[in-house]
């Protein structure tokens, strides 16, 4: 926006103090973000054009790549990945979003009963909620084959996890519950936060209770919205420890995510040129879909 | 308050949402019986929905391990995390948001760009470099990277375009420093942002499985879920014991997110609303 | 004002907390770092790590041992840390890329020697491999020697204990079932075809769920492999463990007779059920036999099984089973520091050699030693009835073809190939492509 007209010695000299006074205050987050994040990254992005192992490191240029491609597994943790992602964000920022509109209004204790329930499993811990859901998985003795075969709904047990057809629903439901409850207690604030004479106002005139919604509440809760969209479609892209603690990938690779696959050829085949390359390709995966969001829905916002 | 009509819509509506709860309830619920069963009683095919004979005996054998000490590190570290990451995130989201100078729409991107980036991606040279500093298996391995993690500045970003720049011209025109500026000025106004993003951190450091399991090797350096995760033998899954280390992670977190609830909920608010 | 110093005090005490839990981290990674200082074996810090063998993954044994150690030894100390198949070999990837590895490291010859071995991560043993060593352990078995010695010479692994996986019976629903005729007590051997005729009678006996083949990965894959190896007496590699041949026509022909059972409604398969899974089913009753037997399993399992768990050798068509072997023992990673190898060389000799000290560890494994010199380790004790069913088994001990390069990748495959061929795809094609797999991941795995 400078450059429209020309600085005068004066303004100059207030950038100049302004960039140096604001890099001060950037110092400290610049020196953790370069450290742990640039420098390994870009680490990351060099090895990867290396056949680089335990034993080895030998410039390969793009055979990673090129691997990668023809690499049938990749390519079905790619798109798994991508069904996890299109299934779990639409679903968690709708649900918690209902959710949210139905307990925002309710009393005071009763609203915030509902909350901390779909809170409870963020807290919880990952790895002990999955460990409960592995044993209600269960073939033999888990609680979801002992209820609906009790109730007749099924004749024979399900192998929920063992079956390439349920494994991967199992594990986007399990996502979505550890997934809705930033959203839901955001979603509450944000709605409680809509200018009530707005509405009233709508409604004296004779708006529908869509309408209101649509036309006043919705922009109103838009960078709420956004800002869930961002971090669940992160979090999804990241869905790792659930595969680890309950398929492993298997069964045959219907649950195998990118993240996954990188942990497995790097950690257990030490591949970590490859990995690295498949690193890549997700984080730029990842950006194009943040960029999407941003662009989208950050229109609406102006 | 206004009234409410009670509409068909509403009473379907609530009666989906008491079935939800119990679908999110009852793994914490599964998991604080689980912890006082016996084996037997756990293992048993028709699932017993109370503990017929409650035990002490998980327990027992969960603090023959160092759980604790388990306990104490993942507080200390998600704690340490929190700090650092509120402090560092709210002076460079403030100088994103509030000022204007070179690089800053390039800087702003590039951590856009990270954010996006799973931290599972960067492992390798990560470790690489925590071997250079001499940090692997010490409670900064994991600290660190979560710290640089730019989230909290993207957050923090938003949080500080709340600040109306009249405050700071005029505190600037009487004559108060930057750091005044941001300490008497900005800091009251994205306080609520920091409220939030401390509890992020909080809880995303404490859930951060992966980063702990590659960065911590020695018994007495586990985190608390980490150490859960340890506890599954290969042959053998004690159930039990693991509910008790699950119960030991869940309960003080889970009290400390009710007796805080209101904090942190009105500080969720204020911040993302206003984007 | 107020706020000024509320926020003013919270910076500090962020100060203060990042000085003092850095001076924790920085007492924390000199422990860790390299003692190069430390010359001979004067207060020299050796660690070691273990992966659950019996009573060597619990840490009051354990302590026991290293206790004993250090009567004898008393300026070398001891840290132990215990792993778990499920997150250990991601921990020492780790920890070898961080240069924390440990000194001392048990596991078998797949770990030890194939692949951090191979890695060129370990320490060569040959000093403690004597003569006489070699000699005592020959008579047990050959195949330990071998295995424990990487193709270039090298010992990587200095091996204390042995045992043969079996599988087991749930013996009272068997005599219900009347299926016991199948089986020869004697010899706990029986024939493919007995073992058929077994499963129907506990089908025709109301037996919901006989076996299953747990295919959900992680461990236990030695259970599967022996199962459907043996059915027509397959071979798993080839006697120079360069190729895979479970595509042979007998190898085909067992893995197509499990479909065969599975589709006919006599045997269960599970890809969401893993060995421990499995181990538990069975535990509980629920399931008649289990494929992930072994003498350590049964003791831990005791207290649980209200039944007899009945301890058999894999079925095989000629009657005599090949049965999979594990030989556990120790290694040292190489950290660059003579003094901690030589203290760590010292503390394996200690648990392995020593007259009183060696037949105790063996016996904190539940498995059997591989020196022939130490007989039978458990005489006398309350267990050694029990030890002695299982040590008749040793004599079935098979080939050990685990060291075979690209075993990791192999066994990847393996679970994927049992996955897809209870999915209804066609044995023959499956298997092709694992072996096919598992070839390309030997060839990279030897190629340099």
């Amino acid at each position: 926006m400078n450059k429209r007209m020309k600085p005068t010695g004066m303004q100059k000299a207030l950038i100049r103090r302004e960039t140096i006074s604001a890099y001060l205050f950037l110092l400290p987050a610049l020196i953790f973000f370069v450290g742990f994040v640039i420098v390994p990254m870009v680490m990351c992005l060099v090895t990867s054009f290396f056949n680089y192992s335990m034993t080895e490191f030998a410039f390969v240029g793009f055979s990673n790549y090129v691997e990668m491609f023809q690499d049938e597994i990749f390519i079905r943790a790619l798109l798994n990945t991508i069904l996890i992602v299109v299934v779990a964000v639409p679903v968690v920022t709708v649900f918690s979003l209902w959710v949210s509109s139905v307990i925002y209004k309710m009393n005071g204790a009763v609203c915030s009963f509902f909350r901390c329930i779909f809170y409870l499993p963020v807290v919880t811990g990952t790895v002990a909620v999955t460990v409960v859901w592995k044993w209600m998985f269960n073939r033999y003795t888990g609680l979801f084959n002992y209820v609906l075969g009790e109730t007749g709904i099924i004749d024979s047990d399900i192998s929920w996890l063992g079956d390439e057809r349920t494994a991967i629903w199992c594990i986007i439901l399990i996502l979505l519950t550890t997934s809705v409850g930033q959203p839901v207690v955001l979603y509450v604030s944000a709605l409680g936060n809509v200018d009530e004479s707005l509405i009233e106002a709508a409604q004296v005139d004779g708006a529908t209770s869509r309408q209101v919604f649509w036309k006043i509440k919705w922009p109103q809760i838009m960078p709420t919205t956004l800002y869930i969209l961002v971090i669940t479609t992160i979090n999804s892209f990241q869905c790792y420890a659930l595969i680890q603690l309950l398929t492993s990938g298997g069964p045959n690779h219907s649950t195998e995510t990118i993240m996954y696959y990188i942990y497995y050829q790097a950690f257990r085949l030490y591949r970590y040129g490859y990995g690295n390359a498949m690193g890549v390709i997700l984080a730029i995966i990842i950006a194009v879909f943040s960029a999407i969001q941003f662009k989208v829905a950050g229109r609406k916002n102006d | 308050m206004k009234k409410i009509k009670i509409t068909p819509y509403k009473v379907v509506a609530v009666a989906i949402l008491a079935i939800l709860a119990f679908l999110f309830l009852f793994p914490l619920y599964w998991i604080l019986t689980g912890s006082v069963k016996t084996a037997a009683d756990i293992n048993d095919a028709v699932p017993q929905w109370f503990p017929m004979s409650p035990t002490l005996d998980n327990y027992e054998r969960l603090f023959d391990n160092p759980a604790l000490l388990w306990l104490f590190n993942s507080v200390a570290m998600a704690v340490v995390s929190m700090i650092l990451t509120c402090v560092t995130a709210s002076m460079a989201g403030y100088a994103l948001a509030k000022k204007r100078f070179i690089g800053r729409t390039l800087l702003f991107s590039i951590f856009i760009c990270a954010m996006a980036l799973p931290k599972q991606v960067i492992l390798i040279p990560l470790l690489r470099e925590m071997a250079f500093l001499h940090l692997h298996d010490t409670m900064w391995a994991v600290i660190l990277p979560t710290v640089g993690w730019p989230f909290g500045v993207f957050l923090m970003k938003q949080f500080s375009e709340n600040i109306p720049g009249e405050l700071l011209e005029a505190a600037r025109i009487d004559g108060a420093g930057e750091a005044r500026t941001f300490t008497e000025i900005a800091l009251p106004i994205i306080k609520p942002g920091i409220g939030a993003l401390a509890i992020f951190t909080f809880i995303n450091c404490w859930n951060d499985y992966f980063l702990q399991l590659i960065m911590l090797n020695s018994r007495t350096k586990l985190t608390i879920s980490l150490g859960i995760a340890k506890l599954q033998a290969e042959m053998s899954t004690d159930f039990g014991l693991i509910m008790a280390g699950a119960a030991l992670a869940a309960v003080p977190i889970i009290t400390i997110f009710l007796l805080f609830q209101k904090y942190f909920t009105r500080g969720i608010t204020m911040g993302a609303v206003k984007g | 004002m107020k706020n000024w110093k509320k926020w003013m005090s919270l910076l500090l005490c962020a100060g203060m907390m990042t000085g003092l839990s850095a001076c924790g981290g920085d007492g924390g990674s000199e422990n860790t770092a390299e003692g190069n200082d430390s010359g001979g074996s004067e207060g020299t810090e050796i660690t070691l790590w273990t992966y659950p063998i019996g009573s060597w993954g619990d840490s009051a044994t354990v302590d026991g041992i290293v206790a004993a150690f250090n009567e004898q030894y008393p300026d070398i100390s001891v840290s132990v840390e215990f792993l778990d198949y499920t997150s250990g070999d991601d921990q020492v990837t780790a920890a070898i890329e961080a240069g924390t590895a440990p000194d001392i490291i048990m596991e078998g010859p797949e770990r030890l020697v194939t692949t951090w071995g191979a890695a060129g991560r370990m320490v060569d043993l040959s000093d403690l491999w004597d003569e006489g060593t070699i000699s005592d352990i020959s008579a047990v078995s050959e195949a330990v020697v071998n295995a424990c010695r990487s193709s270039d010479g090298a010992y990587y692994e200095y091996p204390l204990c042995m045992n043969a996986h079996c599988m087991a019976i749930n013996y009272e629903v068997f005599e219900e079932a009347g299926a016991l005729q199948y089986i020869d007590e004697e010899t706990r051997t029986w024939t493919t075809e007995d073992f058929g005729n077994a499963l129907q009678a506990l089908k025709d006996a109301g037996v919901e769920t006989t076996g299953i083949v747990y295919c959900g990965g992680q461990g236990g894959d030695q259970g599967t492999r022996a199962l459907a190896r043996n059915l027509y007496s397959a071979e798993f590699t080839n006697a120079d463990h360069t190729e895979w041949t479970m595509n042979s026509e007998a190898g085909i022909r067992g893995l197509q007779q499990l479909v065969d059972w599975e589709q006919a409604g006599l045997l269960s398969h599970d890809a969401g059920l893993q060995a421990a899974d499995e181990l538990q089913l069975f535990a509980n009753g629920t399931v008649a036999m289990s494929f992930a037997w072994n003498a350590s399993n049964e003791s831990n399992y005791a207290e649980q099984i209200d039944f007899t768990a009945y301890a058999m050798t894999f079925p095989s068509d000629d009657g005599v089973p090949e049965l999979d072997g594990g030989i556990y023992g120790f290694g040292i990673f190489d950290n660059g520091d003579e003094a901690k190898i030589d203290a760590a060389k010292q503390f394996i000799q200690f648990v392995c050699d020593d007259e009183t000290q060696g037949p105790q560890s063996v016996i904190a494994s539940g498995f059997f030693p591989v020196r022939s010199s130490f007989g039978n380790v458990y005489e006398g004790s309350d267990q050694e009835e029990r030890m002695t069913v299982f040590n008749s088994m040793m004599p079935y001990l098979g080939d050990y073809y685990n060291v075979t390069p690209g075993w990791a990748d192999q066994r990847t495959a393996w679970w994927n190939m049992l996955q897809n061929i209870f999915n209804g795809n066609d044995v023959t094609e499956s298997v092709n492509a694992y072996v096919e797999t598992s070839s390309a991941a030997t060839q990279a795995a030897s190629g340099n």
